[in-house]
């Protein structure tokens, strides 16, 4: 029993991390229609950017994000008007071909400039922990956690109460209608494509903490994240967020209870499941011929 | 009236010649660097061209396709080792077997998949391209896990080895492409393409939007079984994220964006375009890690200067000069955008 | 429709004809520059690996001219990327030895590329010596040509640890042990051997558990071992879980007595620049150690220095196996008098070469004779050193080992 305890805490501890992650790519989808299959690589290049800052300046990893999220904000604005914007049509498909010869650039980029050795990111307290019952929590998920907490806590804030939260969440709705009362569509668009490189960078160093990485280790990510935010509904944050809570502390738990090497079927069986039931993920939409 | 009946004669011929090319090839060229690229080269061919059978008819786009490449590689080796197979022209006798299992295969997970559309469906053929993967990795008493699965090893000589292969895609290319074509111009490819324009709206006209889509699938999937049963075959060896993966099935999908969504030589033309190049430019920049970036950026040059593919943008030219230049006469195909070539 | 079939197909046909070529001849004449064709992944899983493949064949090549060549023919390496990738290393010695036209290839990383790898070479009679691929598949494909340069096969890597745990003194022995390995055909095996070896001599298994290769998030597995409460724990891993578990383990507070890892801790910098000061009493079977002096490792080692920098200690034991590979090639055309990759073939089977590894020799299938010099590698204060057998030890082995921060 206290194996399964430890395993969901574990699982709602790495799930923050992946909440995070996902719901960058989650908004992003909401509001441009775009599956950005490039989100894994933009989190290891946000990890990477941050390495760099921690390796040459000695800032502890929690601290770049100082430098690294508005960059990557900038990057995300400029790239989405440079190759997101000028596709008319076929919108969903081509923007998948596009975000994922985006990822082979930055992939490739990344191997150039810190070659492919596994890097990590590291701190005086990585390997401090406390314990719980008959177990020890890592203070690094802890903090990830928080500031996981905290990121997203401040995109809801952003979303909910306030005025360009709502031109989000018009855009997100109907960008015609929403164009229509006088929203710049396109800027909205860019600002939350750069809002969510900004939360890759986030999720980028806490996983950059946790896991050893290099410039290939986005396809792994990239699966997982697709499965999160199709089963938290496609466009809804709060889906997000928790779907990947759902997924993680199901894998953690799985592993524990019957093997790791099943862990990761039993997430992609928990999205065939909820599927099969609600086509549209716990949270999403069913709009006609849109999901 | 002539000149569009001299027209078609023309563009047959041109044809029949293009195939006794493709047919005569490793005769004027057959030196083996040459065809290891032509067997490479015609399997896209052929996976682009089933891809397209889905992903271009029906608008329903699976980035999942290589789960099929894969099961249709493990399921020939497989038959294989199962019956004692030496290596040889025989065991090329399998493949329809290996393509039948991967029929199967793919009507269960198309019954699940099409009940969603657009974004999720593409996510829910990635969800189970991972979770085949996953499934040869872990079930490791049958596929060999990581281990990886061995094939036997026909006995030719070195230089001509690769030739029965490169004749193995290229049947398999044309099988593609001549269901591609029946398809096209039948009741079915016209339901299909309803099925991209708006599918409520065909299902309210009464096409049996479920039965397309799903015989679709199963058709564009089995094709790829079988050249992934090939490709095994010819590496001799295979492992499960090697043929169980999303760079295969990225690949063909962009290959048909290239040439053209929907058109028949689309395909054919992204793969005979991408394919050399990509091992070209593997070979002599990779080693100077800057390949991907290059790569990356043809990619992407290219969608963004054609987003509608090559062939219909040339298409496209075309008229608009011959409108130009052809004035009253109107040669041009004014054809509505859900039915144009 | 149909012009645009013509135009694909004709485009195709044309662009092939272009590039068609004929078919290569004999041996160089006497005194010619030669090129060395290899495939190495530059990109993609393998490509930490390749990179030190890359420096240890470019060091060798360095050396090998500076004494006039390979039997007086000049040496040029010619790479190329397989990204880490089966179509891309099928092609890549493909196109090296019938394009490229290249008179001796080396082999790739790994025994995944290594396979598919060795069907193509020895297709056109190659010689394939290879520093990387010693899975049990590797030899049992009845090919001739190939030759892999360690001291031994892979599955007795842990003999000489199982050797060692099993002469400790009972009451200092470990009674349980821990058995984690990724389905890979290198380590599987070596894991698979060393656990009977140890179970009969005694030693209970508290846990034993296979995962994919493709595995990336390692805390269950990681905490399934903590919570064995083994004394040993024996992991067959690749670098990245090599990686992770002693992390984890340090995090859960877990200090078992013992922990050997199949590679990992052999990759110098690698390994203990994420790890830090937790590699500490984390062993390795190694064929080579930075701080052995024989059959010229020291001059080896001083040159990798210079030409590339860093400690002793960051080398990769890649980079060693890659120049050993060239080390034997060197010494079997010696003694063939010839570069002709027929003779060479017939050459290695038989004798002994001697290498910074140590000696080997080959058996019919090219597997490595002998098992005679995989010792045991420990990390005592940021440095890898050999501790077994005592006749190679620099200092005794830390039993048990000091506990982690």
């Amino acid at each position: 029993m206290t194996r399964i305890l430890e395993a969901a805490v574990l699982g709602i501890l790495t799930g923050g991390v992946y909440a995070l992650m996902a719901s960058g790519l989650t908004l992003i989808f909401g509001v441009m229609r775009i599956i950005n299959v490039g989100h894994g690589a933009l989190v290891i290049l946000g990890a990477y950017l941050s390495f760099a800052v921690w390796h040459n300046f000695g800032l502890d990893p929690f601290l770049t994000l100082v430098i690294t999220m508005p960059v990557m904000f900038g990057l995300g604005v400029v790239l989405q008007t440079v190759f997101i914007r000028p596709l008319k049509t076929d919108r969903e498909a081509l923007s998948v071909l596009v975000t994922y010869a985006l990822a082979l650039g930055i992939e490739g980029l990344l191997g150039y400039f810190f070659t492919s050795n596994y890097v990590r990111l590291r701190t005086w307290y990585d390997t401090a922990s406390f314990p719980v019952g008959s177990f020890y929590i890592t203070y690094v998920y802890i903090f990830g956690f928080l500031l996981c907490l905290a990121i997203l806590g401040g995109l809801f804030w952003m979303l909910y109460r306030t005025t360009f939260g709502g031109a989000i969440r018009a855009t997100m709705l109907n960008r015609t209608a929403a164009q229509l009362i006088g929203v710049d569509v396109d800027r909205v668009s860019a600002i939350a494509f750069g809002i969510g490189m900004a939360t890759a960078a986030a999720g980028g160093v806490v996983f950059g903490m946790t896991n050893a990485f290099n410039p290939g280790s986005h396809y792994d990510l990239i699966s997982r994240l697709l499965t999160i935010i199709v089963l938290g509904g496609l466009g809804s944050l709060r889906g997000a967020v928790i779907a990947a809570l759902v997924m993680l502390v199901t894998e953690d738990v799985t592993s524990a209870v019957t093997s790791p090497v099943w862990a990761s079927f039993a997430f992609f069986v928990v999205l065939v499941l909820v599927l099969l039931v609600r086509p549209q993920g716990l949270y999403g939409v069913r709009v006609r011929d849109r999901l | 009236m002539r000149l569009v009946g001299s027209l078609t004669a023309l563009k047959a011929a041109g044809l029949v010649l293009a195939f006794a090319v493709a047919l005569a090839l490793p005769a004027f060229a057959p030196d083996p660097a040459t065809t290891n690229i032509a067997v490479f080269t015609m399997m896209y061919v052929g996976l682009a061209t089933a891809w397209n059978i889905m992903g271009g008819y029906t608008g329903y786009i699976s980035l999942g396709h290589a789960g099929f490449f894969g099961f249709g590689s493990y399921a020939l080796g497989l038959l294989l080792a199962r019956f004692a197979i030496a290596g040889g022209y025989s065991a090329f006798l399998f493949v329809p077997v290996a393509g039948l299992l991967t029929a199967v295969l793919a009507a269960g997970i198309g019954w699940f998949a099409l009940r969603t559309r657009a974004a999720t469906f593409v996510i829910v053929t990635i969800a189970f391209m991972f979770m085949l993967q996953l499934l040869a990795e872990n079930l490791v008493g049958i596929t060999g896990g990581g281990g990886g699965l061995s094939f036997p090893v026909p006995p030719w000589h070195g230089g001509d080895f690769n030739i029965p292969y490169y004749y193995a895609m290229l049947a398999l290319a044309t099988l593609g492409l001549g269901i591609s074509w029946r398809i096209r111009f039948s009741k079915f490819g016209l339901g299909l393409l309803a099925i991209r324009d708006d599918e409520d709206k065909a299902l309210a006209v009464g096409v049996p939007t479920g039965a397309f889509k799903l015989t679709a699938f199963i058709v564009s999937a089995t094709l790829v079984g079988m050249i992934g049963a090939v490709y095994g075959y010819y590496v001799t060896y295979i492992y499960p994220q090697f043929v169980v993966d999303p760079l295969i099935g990225i690949s063909m999908v962009l290959m048909v964006f290239l040439g053209g969504l929907g058109t028949l030589g689309g395909p054919i033309l992204g793969a005979v375009i991408l394919e050399p190049a990509q091992l070209w430019l593997a070979y002599h920049f990779g080693a100077s890690r800057l390949y991907l970036v290059l790569y990356a950026s043809v990619f992407l040059l290219v969608i963004l200067l054609l987003p509608r593919g090559i062939i219909p943008s040339v298409g496209e030219l075309i008229t608009k000069w011959r409108a130009g230049v052809g004035g009253s006469k109107g040669t041009g195909d004014p054809l509505p955008k859900a039915v144009s070539p | 429709m149909r012009k645009s079939l013509t135009v694909a197909v004709a485009g195709f046909g044309l662009t092939l004809a272009a590039c068609g070529g004929t078919t290569p001849t004999a041996a160089p004449s006497p005194g010619t520059p030669i090129t060395i064709g290899v495939s190495v992944s530059l990109t993609g899983d393998f490509s930490g690996d390749g990179k030190a493949l890359e420096q240890g064949y470019d060091l060798w090549a360095q050396d090998v001219n500076a004494k006039g060549g390979l039997l007086n023919h000049k040496v040029t390496m010619k790479y190329v990327d397989d990204a880490s990738s089966t179509q891309q290393v099928v092609t890549n010695y493909t196109n090296l030895i019938t394009s490229d036209k290249v008179d001796l290839v080396f082999g790739p990383f790994s025994s995944l590329l290594t396979i598919p790898a060795s069907t193509v070479v020895d297709r056109y009679g190659y010689a394939f010596p290879e520093p990387a691929g010693g899975g049990p598949s590797v030899f049992n494909r009845g090919l001739k040509s190939i030759f892999f340069v360690q001291p031994a096969a892979v599955e007795d890597n842990l003999v000489s640890y199982t050797k060692w745990l099993l002469s400790l003194p009972a009451g200092q022995r470990p009674a349980t042990a821990a058995y984690a390995t990724q389905d890979d055909p290198f380590t599987q095996p070596q894991i698979d051997k060393a656990k009977s070896l140890l179970e009969a001599g005694g030693i209970t298994t508290a846990y034993y558990k296979v995962y994919p290769a493709e595995t990336h998030d390692f805390t269950a597995l990681a905490q399934q071992v903590v919570n064995s409460k083994a004394d040993a724990v024996i992991l067959g891993t690749q670098l990245p879980d090599a990686l992770a578990f002693p992390q984890a383990f340090a995090q859960q507070h877990y200090n078992p007595k013992t922990i050997i890892e199949t590679t990992g801790p052999d990759q110098g910098a690698s390994f203990s620049g994420p790890l830090g000061a937790n590699t500490e009493g984390i062993m390795v079977p190694a064929g080579w150690t930075p701080s052995a002096t024989a059959y010229g490792n020291d001059k080896f080692v001083n040159e990798f220095i210079a030409k590339y920098g860093g400690a002793a200690a960051d080398i990769s034991a890649d980079a060693a196996e890659a120049y050993s590979v060239g080390q034997v090639v060197d010494q079997a055309s010696a003694k063939a008098n010839s570069i002709d990759n027929g003779k060479l073939i017939t050459q290695l089977h038989t004798g002994s070469y001697n290498t910074i590894q140590g000696p080997m020799s080959f058996d019919p299938t090219g597997k490595p004779l002998g098992g005679v010099g995989v010792y045991i590698e420990q990390w005592q204060g940021g440095q890898a050193i050999f501790v077994y057998p005592a006749s190679v030890a620099v200092k005794p082995p830390e039993y048990p080992k000091n506990n982690w921060q």
